[in-house]
């Protein structure tokens, strides 16, 4: 004969929203890796530029209407739309939370084709770059930059795409609303990096 | 654990760290040895070796004996022992003060090193101002030294190559440049290294306080043959260096004997005119050591065969034995003509 | 109210539900389920022995080097391969073996110790491994056919880059990197996920073991540190490959950029070996002085500052440059100052140990041996850090034996005393003692053989990495002893590999706590059942086992039909979660093929990376779609509700 005191879990959920999941923190440490790396990219950026008397440096040709400088259209149009993108994502998330499909899933189609739109921009804006990425150490750096966070617009889509058929065919279950809203906290980071890099790549060249 | 069994591994214990100890103080002479100062700024760190050697020795042994102190009470089958969650105050507090003042010891041991680093890194005095007169530009080939003495007067400067030499008692400034990757140029009787990195200019001051020749060597991995990259720095007296560097500055001897003039002959008709320059003669290429007075220079093939007409041969026929790798073709010369090479090589004093 | 309960129902039931979780948990069988099975502790082991291996290659390369150095002028190997060899040495100790067994160690026990079924992310984890073993067979596979990398464990620029190192090799060592690169940042997501979140309840943060607080210290260092070496590769590779110019001076690229970007990584490189090792020294010091550890919070508080002063450090690699003088001091100081949480660790030990009954096998032996060699090791490293004095020494055999000392020292001895430890916890049988002692003597005296003559080669002017020497340098009586000490260290780890096949089969049958330990891999059986726990311990204090009380709270609710596991707050580990662990599934070893495709071709064609993307799209999206552990679930999720805060007053204890 033995008593015994309990403590009983059977009530708990399976998932729950921010930092109750463990998908939660998989997420951010994954962001913490990436934001190192662009960390460093950013500090290489500013490395090289301490060996160039003129950033970026100038062209060899005699034509004197050649600029040099990053086109600033194409990189700016992409600034909005990644910001406006913003916008249906946090109501997509919000959507999730209240556990309204439909708006998720109209939200979520929203994102993908702003996603595949800054995507084809960003093909734009390496057009917009003067120098290719071996004509010399700044359009190496500024390809590089370009390129690693096309990788994440390219990653973010994909990842946007597939919850997407989830929640048209599949359970929308509590694991995949937490899943949006993941996407969201990847999203509005993809956003926060892209400011920063598009501060850097386009106007600290301009500061003269 | 018998008693025997412990023993046995305590007296090869003690046996090896002996031979280890005694190993360390077999060669504390000797030429290409950073505690076997002949200049001023190996002088400096040397001291800087012996104040921090003594400091961590003293530390070492302590800590040790602390250890061993702590392994004085032994057991046997302790897994059932039942385990102290509640050690007593006094035993805590007593631990608690140990351990500060260690962790307080270390820091003021710390700081000593620190101070003393410090004070010895700003009595290096690099790129002190004051110490101009002699200058030097170095720069690291795979796997060479091309050495070239600056001047104010342009027809004081020359090219050589492997072999410095510099007065006794004057400070001399190097200036150091890789050409194709980083090399390191280290002569350790005489001061620390520094790095020679393409693209880059790195300085140092280098000052001989005793006459001799010093050996250095190249400390950063560059390749197949980093290994056998060294060189002489030979010090001495003011009237000797003056006359050797005079004659430095002087074009190539000419040749003078038919062996000789074969020999330059040779030289002009094979490879060999491709990449080394002799001054005062249309050789000029600089790809590899200058030749215009190897036969001056102790060593060949960068500190790695004496300069003798056997090895000079040797090296020539073939300089793949000696350096594997190296960018020096084989030269497949008859005997006669070899010799005649070398003869007029060995003339160029 | 209490109410009596027949102990004999109660066996029954409890039998009845370990069948259940038996089946529930059950590994898959075969070839197949060799590449689809989750079960860390299976995928621990698989990367301790593959680790082992890389370990043992390493150390034949060493022996090789040795023979090769043992006589001035030696022809056992021509330069080629000699640099081929010492690449391949370092390559593999530091990114195939250190690494990697250090987080194989934390994917085993964290779990275990904090009570949890599972890790955090098991498919992931699966991932991991088969790119770090992809990573390693490149290499490998390189070297055998005489294509090995060849510009030493660092492959500085511009000798590796595509000017001076022409060919493949030195493109398969920075792809090589990018595979282990990504198996570390792997297992710390991993480690975090699971310390952070699955912590048995009342296991609050200050009663976290040392082993996992090490475990986590040293997951952040990767996630902050391994990018920096992604670069430095990737950038590396770009050059190569096409022809970007992030080191080419001639175009204003910079050779000290790649110095900077690899050793802002490479630094922390060695805190990753070496803080994983402390983890080991503290829970075997606890168990042998049994006693409580003393300075339980300073020695959390060295952990993390180690981990946090280990970024501060780097350029004192970098003392030769032209790097202003002004700067580098800053670095000399630093470097000075980490051996502060260093030495109050040593101090915390020494304390523990002081005054205890000691049984002195063959773990302890092993710890011992760490005082030795890694204090010396730390002292040699403050000489280092003194710009000037590392201006003679830097690049020197005094280097060699240096980090020799601070990594055999303070990694491997630390290791091997882990492996006795805990090897009864893997296998159910103990190594035997007289072997262990034998094993630990042997590398010790071996060890010092070896690497204490260096300190005095480096002073005697013999730089690093060279091949031969000549007669006239004198350096040949000190290479030779260093050469025979190799063998002799060698002897000790063929001891130990004896030692580990004869415990197999023949060795004492160890219980579940055959040392008598406090923490909680050593409540479960040896080895442990697929699903760790029966029931999830309630946890009182810091020393679980130790401490139990027969009134102990039992936990209950999870499920043994499917597979779960309970997440818990990080602060407080308050139950929050009933947490879905998925089970066996192929794709991770899938997208390990796309992604090791990717990379390897990556290495010929910048084109296979838009290749790969599209075959890692489609294994990732197969991963996504196919959870294996769907079926299982009851439909309780859907619909569900959120809730802002779980359900605490259903989980304070109730009797029944």
């Amino acid at each position: 004969m033995s008593t015994r005191a309990v403590i009983d879990i059977s009530k708990l959920p399976s998932h729950e929203f921010d930092t109750y999941d463990p998908v939660w923190w998989g997420n951010n440490l994954l962001l913490a890796i990436e934001t190192s790396m662009f960390a460093i990219l950013i500090a290489t950026y500013f490395y090289l530029r301490q060996n160039f008397a003129l950033w970026p440096p100038p062209v060899a040709q005699l034509t004197a209407t050649l600029d040099p400088l990053p086109q600033l259209t194409y990189g700016t149009l992409n600034t909005l739309l990644l910001v406006l993108s913003c916008g249906p994502m946090i109501l997509t998330d919000m959507a999730a939370r209240r556990d309204n499909r439909g708006v998720c899933q109209i939200g979520l189609v929203i994102c993908v084709l702003c996603g595949l739109g800054a995507i084809v921009l960003r093909g734009f804006e390496f057009s917009a770059v003067y120098f290719r990425w071996d004509s010399n150490a700044y359009g190496s750096i500024v390809w590089f930059m370009l390129g690693m966070h096309m990788l994440h617009l390219l990653v973010l889509t994909t990842e946007s795409v597939l919850l997407t058929i989830w929640i048209f065919t599949r359970e929308f279950d509590m694991k995949h609303r937490v899943d949006i809203v993941t996407v969201g906290v990847y999203w509005y980071w993809v956003t926060a990096m892209w400011l920063l890099l598009y501060v850097i790549i386009y106007f600290v060249p301009r500061l003269g | 654990m018998s008693k025997t069994t412990r023993t046995i591994p305590r007296l090869i214990l003690t046996l090896v760290l002996a031979l280890c100890f005694a190993s360390c103080f077999s060669s504390c002479g000797g030429i290409q040895n950073a505690i076997n100062p002949a200049g001023p700024n190996a002088a400096n760190i040397s001291r800087l070796w012996w104040l921090m050697f003594i400091i961590c020795s003293i530390v070492f042994v302590l800590v040790m004996i602390a250890v061993l102190l702590s392994l004085s009470k032994r057991t046997t089958e302790a897994a059932d022992r039942v385990p102290v969650l509640e050690p007593s105050e006094e035993s805590e507090r007593r631990r608690r003060n140990v351990v500060v003042s260690a962790t307080t010891i270390t820091v003021i041991v710390l700081f000593v090193f620190l101070i003393a680093s410090y004070s010895s890194g700003r009595s290096l005095g690099l790129n002190d101002p004051t110490k101009n007169g002699l200058s030097i530009e170095v720069t690291g080939h795979q796997w060479w030294w091309e050495v070239r003495y600056q001047d104010v007067d342009a027809s004081n400067i020359f090219t050589t190559a492997n072999e410095i030499h510099i007065p006794v008692g004057v400070p001399v400034m190097f200036s150091l440049r890789g050409a194709d990757v980083i090399h390191s140029f280290w002569v350790p009787n005489l001061a620390g290294k520094k790095d020679l990195i393409p693209g880059k200019i790195n300085t140092m001051w280098i000052q001989a306080d005793k006459p001799g020749v010093y050996r250095g060597q190249c400390a950063e991995y560059c390749g197949f043959q980093h290994a056998k990259m060294a060189l002489w720095v030979v010090a001495e007296p003011q009237e000797q260096f003056n006359l050797w560097r005079q004659n430095q500055t002087q074009q190539a001897v000419a040749a003078a004997s038919d062996v000789q003039k074969r020999g330059q002959q040779i030289f002009f008709s094979t490879t060999c005119v491709m990449c080394h320059a002799i001054n005062g003669t249309p050789a000029g290429s600089n790809i590899g050591p200058n030749l215009t007075h190897v036969a001056s220079r102790h060593m060949l093939a960068a500190a790695t065969l004496v300069n003798t007409r056997e090895h000079m041969a040797q090296w020539i026929k073939d300089p793949q034995t000696f350096k594997p790798g190296n960018r020096m073709p084989q030269n497949n010369l008859s005997d006669a003509d070899l010799q005649a090479l070398v003869e007029y090589l060995q003339s160029l004093k | 109210m209490t109410v009596a309960v027949d102990d004999r129902e109660l066996a029954e039931a409890m039998r009845q539900e370990r069948e259940e979780l038996e089946k529930t948990w059950a590994r898959p069988r075969g070839l197949w389920g060799w590449f689809t099975d989750t079960d860390h502790k299976a995928i621990a082991k698989r990367y301790i022995f593959t680790a082992f291996v890389f370990f043992l290659l390493g150390g034949i390369e060493a022996a090789l080097m040795r023979i090769q150095l043992a006589f001035p002028e030696n022809h056992f190997l021509n330069p080629d391969r000699y640099n081929q060899i010492f690449t391949v040495h370092g390559t593999t100790m530091m990114f195939l073996f250190a690494v990697p067994i250090m987080t194989a160690f934390g994917i085993y026990f964290v779990p275990l110790m904090i009570g949890a079924r599972d890790v955090a992310f098991p498919r992931l984890n699966v991932y991991g491994y088969f790119v770090y073993l992809i990573g390693g067979l490149l290499l490998y596979a390189a070297f055998f056919l005489n294509t090995g990398p060849d510009a030493g464990w660092f492959a500085y620029v511009p000798l590796s880059g595509p000017a001076y190192s022409p060919g493949k090799r030195v493109d398969i060592w920075a792809q090589m990197i990018t595979f282990t690169e990504i198996s570390a940042l792997v297992g710390a997501v991993i480690v975090i996920g699971t310390a952070f979140k699955m912590r048995a309840p009342g296991m609050s943060i200050n009663r976290i073991p040392l082993f996992v607080w090490a475990q986590v210290v040293t997951a952040f260092m990767i996630i902050f540190a391994m990018p920096a070496v992604m670069l430095a590769s990737s950038f590396l590779a770009s050059d190569r490959l096409i022809d970007t110019h992030f080191f080419n001076p001639a175009e204003g690229g910079d050779a000290i950029l790649y110095q900077h970007l690899f050793w802002f990584f490479g630094h922390p490189e060695v805190y990753i070996i070496f803080i994983p090792a402390l983890g080991f020294i503290s829970p075997i010091i606890v168990t042998f002085a049994r006693r409580k550890i003393f300075g339980y919070v300073p020695l959390v508080l060295s952990l993390i500052s180690t981990g946090f002063i280990g970024f501060g450090l780097w350029v004192h690699h970098m003392f030769a440059t032209p790097i202003p003088q002004m700067g580098q001091s800053f670095f000399t100081a630093a470097s000075m100052m980490i051996a502060i949480p260093s030495g109050v660790q040593i101090f915390c030990w020494i304390a523990t140990l002081w005054g205890s009954r000691l049984d002195i096998k063959t773990p302890l032996l092993f710890v011992l041996g760490f005082f030795a060699i890694f204090v010396l090791g730390g002292l040699t490293g403050l000489m280092l850090a003194s710009v000037p004095l590392d201006l003679q020494i830097h690049d020197t055999f005094f280097v060699v034996a240096h980090l020799h000392y601070v990594l055999i020292g303070g990694s491997v001895f630390p290791l091997f005393g882990a492996f006795y430890y805990w090897f009864p916890k893997w296998t159910g049988r103990m190594l035997s003692e007289r072997a262990g002692h034998l094993n630990f003597w042997l590398m010790f005296v071996g060890f010092n053989l070896v690497f204490f003559p260096m300190h005095q080669l480096g002073l005697n002017g013999m730089p690093r990495r060279v091949y031969t020497y000549l007669p006239e340098t004198g350096w040949g009586t000190l290479n030779l002893i260093a050469s025979i000490g190799a063998f002799i260290l060698a002897a000790g780890v063929l001891v130990f590999i004896v030692n580990a096949i004869w415990a197999l089969r023949a060795g004492v049958v160890a219980g579940d706590n055959p040392w008598g330990a406090d923490s909680l891999e050593w409540s479960v059986a040896s080895p442990p059942p697929n699903y760790n726990f029966h029931n999830l311990p309630v946890v009182q204090g810091r020393y679980p086992i130790w401490e139990a009380t027969a009134d102990a709270p039992v936990l209950r609710g999870l499920s043994t039909k499917t597979r779960e596991t309970l997440v818990t707050s990080v602060m407080d580990a308050q139950p929050e979660l009933r947490f879905d662990i998925p089970g066996p599934s192929i794709w991770p070893f899938m997208v390990a093929l796309a992604t090791g495709v990717t990379f390897i071709a990556g290495i010929f064609t910048p084109w296979a990376f838009l290749v790969g993307a599209i075959l890692a799209g489609i294994t990732l999206t197969c991963w996504f779609f196919a959870d294996p552990n769907y079926e299982n679930k009851a439909a309780r999720d859907t619909g569900e509700k959120s809730h802002k805060v779980a359900p605490r007053a259903e989980l304070q204890p109730k009797e029944i």
